[in-house]
């Protein structure tokens, strides 16, 4: 999935501008924040378009609605009230309700903004992507720049697809043992090339622990998709 | 007491002279590199040629890594028997899927019906009556995918997760489809000479489904495959492996009719213990340090295992294949030199 719907917004033009609007707008974000949180997914649309004909700004709608929704199950699946079930049903409303708001969102026009771009994958010899699904609807709500390669990657085309797209963090995954030593040849095919302080290396899923991440020198674990997001921000220095 | 005896006995809870240390197949890998080299026979070959299965299956117990013969070495035959695209993997790469069947959880009308005597399924029966006439003093452990794990591989897994919720009941009958064509193939392995069935059900972990929707898919249908299965010998000891984190699931687990439970390293024996009165505890030697470690960490991690109190000594989850045979041996000794102390 190249398609990159959330780095299109300029976080930097919001700030401020939601205090002095009438209340209305913020119930209206209030249940566009419900219907994800609540796993209301066809209600989503709906609460976007009564959003949007109401002449509020596409922009808050996502940030201070759906994304601020898909955080609060974050929240809550940390908490281990919601599973990765629930999250993907979230992720449904938050989808829905984007592809309304999209269209009226504002050009990226700050080209000066930096877009913080990742590649993620399932290594090759597994194809078990919930996990990695999971991680790329969660970075992709932080505000980063999805290229997902899919699952049984070959190894060399996260490297090829870092170097194309210029990302600063590669996110890899697998569930079984047997198929974690390609994490390793990931890094040591980065060091070869001599992108490994350019190119930072995430890895998680199943069998993956921090003492392996530290054994095959990769830039950071995360136990969870939520681990996921603290540690790419702090990988790539995303405020 | 030989290797079968200890092992059928340790299932049922009864007294045995120590532990036996078994790896069961199936999910549960038990092949190593090193093994197959030793025995000359090698993945993906051993896969689909049942002398090569049942020759690989063999060298496990007679180069001395556990107690018990175990077929298959992957867990995709049942989904590939029901339409599944799978690759076959190579020396290291276990088979896996690559195309699933259907789009749409209602079009679950549309897949085979699984085959307990075609193709794959086959290869498995007829490496089963290997082993059982070349010795009858070691377990053979027969496998079986875990009816979520299967489903998953007949559709995309994040669709199948959301109409496990949303089209409850296409997801029941889809679930009921994939649980009698594991019953099939179950018996079918049973009836060849398996003397207890493995069900590993990877993909039905708690931490994605959460307790409701593990009681609701997971706790039925492994237990419709386990009643199955007890239509051909009631007594057939099963056990069941499921991956991650427990805690959150431990009074759906209780629910399983099975006589034993494997778990992930990451689950404490001596909890579990407590919360499952009654219940056979597997495992749980962590499979990283298995591969990365050394023997004398081996063995004190599983003399910490036996402490601990599991009733089966056994690897938490599949060994990578790059383990060393040093590491599966030193498990296996250590559990062996139990006897004489106790």
């Amino acid at each position: 999935m190249d398609a990159t719907p959330l780095m299109k917004i300029n976080r930097n033009n919001l700030e401020g501008k939601v205090k002095d609007m009438a209340k209305s707008k913020e119930e209206l974000l209030q249940q566009l924040s419900d219907c994800v949180f609540e796993m209301e997914d066809e209600n989503a649309a709906d609460a976007a378009k009564e959003y949007i004909d109401a002449g509020y700004e596409a922009l808050d709608g996502v940030l201070k609605g759906l994304v601020d929704g898909m955080n609060r199950a974050g929240q809550m699946y940390e908490e281990e009230e919601y599973f990765v079930t629930d999250l993907l049903v979230c992720s449904d409303a938050m989808y829905n309700g984007l592809e309304v708001l999209r269209p009226h969102l504002p050009l990226d026009q700050d080209a000066d903004a930096v877009n913080y771009k990742c590649v993620i994958g399932v290594v090759e010899g597994d194809t078990h992507d919930i996990g990695k699904n999971l991680v790329r609807i969660m970075l992709e709500t932080a505000g980063f720049e999805m290229y997902d390669l899919g699952r049984d990657v070959s190894l060399i085309s996260f490297v090829e697809k870092a170097k194309e797209v210029d990302a600063q963090l590669i996110c890899l995954s697998t569930l079984m043992t047997t198929t974690m030593p390609g994490m390793k040849e990931v890094v040591e095919m980065l060091e070869k090339e001599g992108l490994k302080d350019k190119v930072k290396v995430m890895i998680g899923g199943g069998p993956i622990s921090q003492a392996y991440c530290d054994q095959i020198n990769a830039d950071g674990y995360a136990v969870n998709a939520i681990g996921a997001v603290t540690l790419a921000k702090e990988l790539v220095g995303m405020a | 007491m030989n290797s079968k005896e200890r092992l059928l006995k340790a299932l049922k809870g009864e007294d045995t002279d120590r532990s036996p240390c078994i790896c069961p197949g199936g999910m549960m890998n038990m092949v190593v590199t090193a093994l197959m080299e030793k025995a000359n026979i090698h993945w993906p070959e051993a896969h689909t040629d049942p002398i090569k299965m049942a020759g690989l299956a063999k060298a496990v117990y007679d180069y001395g890594c556990f107690e018990n013969y175990g077929v298959p070495f992957c867990m995709t035959i049942e989904a590939e028997q029901m339409g599944a695209v799978v690759d076959l993997g190579s020396t290291v790469y276990e088979p896996h899927v690559t195309g699933y069947v259907i789009d749409n959880l209602s079009e679950w009308g549309k897949l085979p019906r699984l085959d307990p005597y075609g193709k794959r399924a086959k290869i498995v029966l007829d490496a089963i009556k290997i082993l059982k006439k070349d010795d009858n003093r070691v377990p053979i452990i027969g496998n079986l995918s875990g009816p979520v794990s299967v489903a998953a591989s007949l559709i995309e897994p994040v669709d199948y997760y959301k109409g496990l919720r949303r089209h409850r009941e296409d997801a029941h009958a889809f679930m009921s489809f994939v649980t009698e064509g594991l019953i099939s193939f179950g018996k079918a392995q049973i009836e060849a000479g398996a003397d207890v069935i493995a069900i590993s059900d990877p993909s039905g972990t708690g931490e994605i489904l959460g307790p409701r929707l593990f009681d609701e898919y997971v706790v039925t249908y492994v237990n419709q495959l386990i009643d199955g299965l007890h239509e051909i010998n009631p007594e057939l000891p099963i056990i069941v492996h499921i991956c991650g984190q427990m805690h959150k699931v431990y009074q759906e687990l209780n629910k399983i009719r099975a006589d034993a439970h494997s778990f992930d390293s990451i689950v404490s024996i001596k909890e579990s213990k407590k919360v499952m009165p009654g219940k056979i505890m597997i495992g749980n030697v962590s499979t990283y340090a298995l591969e990365f470690a050394d023997a004398d960490r081996i063995r004190v991690l599983t003399q910490k295992v036996m402490d601990d109190g599991s009733d089966i000594i056994a690897p938490a989850c599949g060994l990578g294949t790059k383990s060393s045979l040093e590491n599966i041996q030193a498990m296996l000794q250590i559990v062996q030199q139990s006897s004489h102390e106790a």
